[in-house]
């Protein structure tokens, strides 16, 4: 048992304590979190001074499958040339040795998404995992937390403009993802008639996920920056009655109430972007704001590489800055991607059995003078600030 | 005339005037201090007790001649068709309607540094210009050329090893830049000993453009992240007797003394990028923090749009939560970004006689939650921050 004293904390579910104390047992889950607890046999470890927030999560990561630092030679996140590959994992790409870990967990995130890319309109599953471990397999929380599609530039750029096949604008994409679900609702029913019949049925891996996504037992998680592009997700998704998150939502704010009224998620992000793309030009920092305002469960994600993972605190601030509240903004950083990952019985906040992913600062976040000092998973250290 | 009053000024070159004054005429400061006598006609900003900096200034970037939001259309960075190229002229692809510079007005960004990209072993003239809202560049130049920029490393050898065609390595890289000068230095001779204007050499615009290299007019400003990269880039310029900046210096942590010897300009960034390439896999805020303790002088970038350039004073502000003193990172993006360029008579500090460059800000200016308030670019407001 480990007990935790001195620090102010923002267990993001519950009320803050200043200070407050968690116990940890020996299985790395939080035992106990209150102002004071009775612990006579626990480690003491005393914080006095520090702040506490849950681990982060990032709720959509391409870490260890983007060539952080190792060029062309790790690139695992696009399977090519074929448009719908359901059949993917990004599991089976993940590299948990790649530095975009260690700067994963630098960055006080200690749960992410892992999502293909967006080069193909299916693009294949995603899954949840920890920062710290070396066989990605013990670091999976929950897997596959989605299947991943795209809409806009990327995949028409990828297979109409360099592989010359469709789809070659955004209604081809549209329409390719309407066949593959369309094919997958009739899989389905022969699937399920086969399965009450007891009859060999004949598995067809691309259309597994879909099977899942129909099922409602994991959405589809749609890359859609421009303000079409996201109602084209969600026409699509409603026509076939799936859950969905929205990925980046670049242009939500300009269809806040729209997407308040249909009571989306949006996972939002790259922050800090330089609107590389077309579809990115509307880019704001006001984004999570307006998105929040509007009734938009909204997380913050990194989509790194393209916002490095270690600055994802630094994210939280501008979107703070530009107005997210304070509490919203530390909830669209750990309990809204919890929930919307659907792992929240085991991380997003700092309640008893969850699990005791924490991170230590020596101030309140969201200023340039206080910094993350220790990141701690399941109750272990796994990163500490060096000091330069 | 424009004054401003109550403020707090940063002037970085003569430290802080609390509750001061400062009258701005013709586009010049013209005096401050705390017992100012401001005429009538002024128009008077009360900063009621805020900060008040030099305009912020980026030293490296590709703003205008890489727009965002528009893609091919819009990127003007690499006349990647010919690996030496010193005849282009940055100023040749200046858009000034590109949204960025919005964007920098909004983040306290008064002057940048626009260099040609990184394709290319030399890629052209570099030009520095005032962040004002015009459609026509030659109104907005503060100096032209500033530089001619080269490079190192694994850009120039990438487009080209593919084509096939010289360089293909980084030893081809340096000679092709060696046999470049060389060339040069030879048309300057012969220009020197005709005696009569027939017996001038033939024009060589390759070699006309680097005359004012080779007589140390302007500075080489050479792209070079790795280790190696860095020393080869300072080994060619000691043979040729060059004026030269460094720019990225990715792997800087690991030459602080090389660096602090050479005692040379160094351009440090994007350091919020991640390991995009190989050559910058280590990328981290070590460099900065490193030269720092060490008073190596440096300026951060950038190299917007690979990170967008408004974030340039969160970078600094990421800098000082990694180690860096505050006011040396303040200096950093102001005065000595200023000197890198070669423009520090004009702009970087708040002096009589200088431009009166300056940005009226909500709050400690490296602060992530800190917003510019006013944006002033030679006597002029350019920028107003609306307050919800």
């Amino acid at each position: 048992m480990l007990l935790i004293k001195g620090a102010k904390i923002y267990p993001v579910i519950g009320s803050i304590l200043d200070p407050g104390m968690i116990l940890i047992n020996d299985l790395g889950k939080i035992e106990a979190i209150g102002s004071t607890i009775d612990a006579p046999n626990a480690e003491i470890v005393d914080y006095t001074g520090k702040v506490i927030l849950p681990g982060l999560i990032d709720a959509h990561s391409h870490i260890g499958i983007w060539g952080d630092g190792e060029g062309k030679a790790g690139y695992d996140g696009n399977e090519i040339p074929e448009p719908i590959v359901g059949k993917v994992n990004a599991l089976d790409s993940v590299n948990p040795f790649q530095r975009s870990f260690a700067g994963a967990r630098e960055g006080g995130i200690t749960t992410v998404q892992i999502l293909p890319g967006s080069g193909n309109p299916i693009g294949g599953l995603g899954f949840s995992c920890k920062t710290a471990g070396i066989i990605i397999d013990d670091m999976v929380i929950k897997n596959p937390t989605g299947l991943k599609g795209a809409l806009g530039e990327n995949p028409k750029r990828l297979h109409g403009k360099e592989f010359k096949h469709s789809p070659s604008t955004r209604m081809g994409t549209a329409a390719l993802i309407r066949d593959y679900f369309q094919n997958a609702r009739e899989y389905m029913i022969k699937k399920d008639e086969a399965k009450t019949r007891g009859e060999y049925f004949e598995i067809d891996l691309n259309l597994e996920p879909a099977y899942l996504v129909l099922k409602g037992e994991i959405p589809f998680r749609v890359h859609a920056h421009r303000h079409d592009d996201i109602v084209t997700a969600i026409r699509l998704c409603e026509e076939f009655g799936i859950n969905y998150s929205i990925e980046h939502c670049t242009d939500g704010h300009l269809i806040a109430e729209f997407l308040g009224n249909k009571g989306a998620v949006a996972h939002v992000g790259p922050g800090l972007s330089s609107r590389g793309k077309v579809e990115t030009a509307n880019f704001t920092d006001r984004n999570p704001a307006i998105l929040a305002k509007h009734g938009v469960k909204v997380c913050l994600m990194t989509d790194h590489p393209f916002l490095n993972c270690r600055h994802f605190l630094a994210y939280g601030a501008v979107a703070y800055k530009h107005g997210l509240s304070f509490d919203d903004t530390l909830k669209a950083m750990t309990i809204n991607p919890a929930e919307s990952l659907g792992i929240a019985d085991r991380v997003g906040s700092l309640e008893p059995t969850k699990d005791a992913d924490f991170i230590v600062l020596n101030g309140e976040p969201f200023t340039y003078t206080s910094v993350i000092e220790k990141t701690f998973i399941e109750g272990k250290l796994v990163w500490k600030r060096p000091v330069f | 005339m424009l004054a401003i009053i109550n403020a707090r000024l940063e002037t970085i070159s003569h430290g802080i005037i609390e509750d001061g004054q400062i009258l701005m005429e013709g586009g010049i400061i013209k005096a401050l201090g705390t017992e100012l006598e401001i005429p009538e006609d002024a128009q008077i900003i009360n900063a009621e007790g805020r900060t008040v900096t030099p305009g912020i200034i980026e030293p490296h970037t590709h703003i205008g001649i890489s727009e965002q939001g528009v893609g091919w259309e819009g990127n003007d960075t690499n006349e990647s068709t010919n690996p030496i190229t010193p005849w282009c002229q940055a100023i040749d692809g200046v858009n000034m309607l590109d949204d960025a510079f919005q964007d920098f007005r909004e983040a306290g960004i008064t002057t940048v540094n626009i260099l040609p990209g990184s394709s290319n072993i030399i890629g052209g003239t570099s030009v520095a210009v005032k962040c004002k809202q015009t459609t026509i560049v030659d109104d907005v130049v503060i100096l032209n050329p500033s530089g001619m920029k080269a490079s190192l490393g694994e850009n120039p050898k990438r487009p080209y090893a593919a084509k096939p065609k010289t360089p293909s390595t980084r030893m081809g890289s340096a000679a092709l830049l060696r046999e470049a000068l060389i060339k040069a230095r030879q048309y300057l001779e012969k220009q020197n000993q005709v005696k009569s204007e027939k017996d001038l050499p033939k024009f060589d615009k390759e070699s006309e453009a680097l005359i004012p290299v080779i007589k140390g007019e302007i500075p080489l400003r050479i792209h070079c992240h790795r280790a190696d990269d860095i020393v080869t880039a300072i080994r060619i310029c000691k043979e040729f007797d060059l004026q030269y900046t460094l720019e990225h210096v990715t792997d800087g942590y690991l030459l602080v003394d090389f660096l602090k010897e050479n005692a040379g300009h160094y351009a440090i960034g994007p350091t919020m990028h991640y390991g995009s390439k190989v050559e910058n896999k280590d990328r981290d805020f070590r460099t900065p923090v490193y030269l720092s303790q060490a008073e190596v002088d440096f300026t951060l970038t950038t190299d917007h749009p690979v990170v967008a350039g408004q974030y340039l004073i969160l970078t600094a502000g990421l800098a000082v939560s990694w180690g860096m003193k505050r006011d040396a990172a303040l200096k950093s993006i102001t005065l000595t970004a200023a000197e890198h360029i070669g423009i520090q008579s004009r702009v970087g500090s708040l002096e009589v006689g200088k431009d009166a460059d300056l940005v009226i800000w909500s709050d400690d200016p490296l602060d992530f939650t800190t917003f510019a308030d006013i944006t002033i670019i030679d006597g002029q407001i350019v920028f107003t921050r609306e307050v919800e």
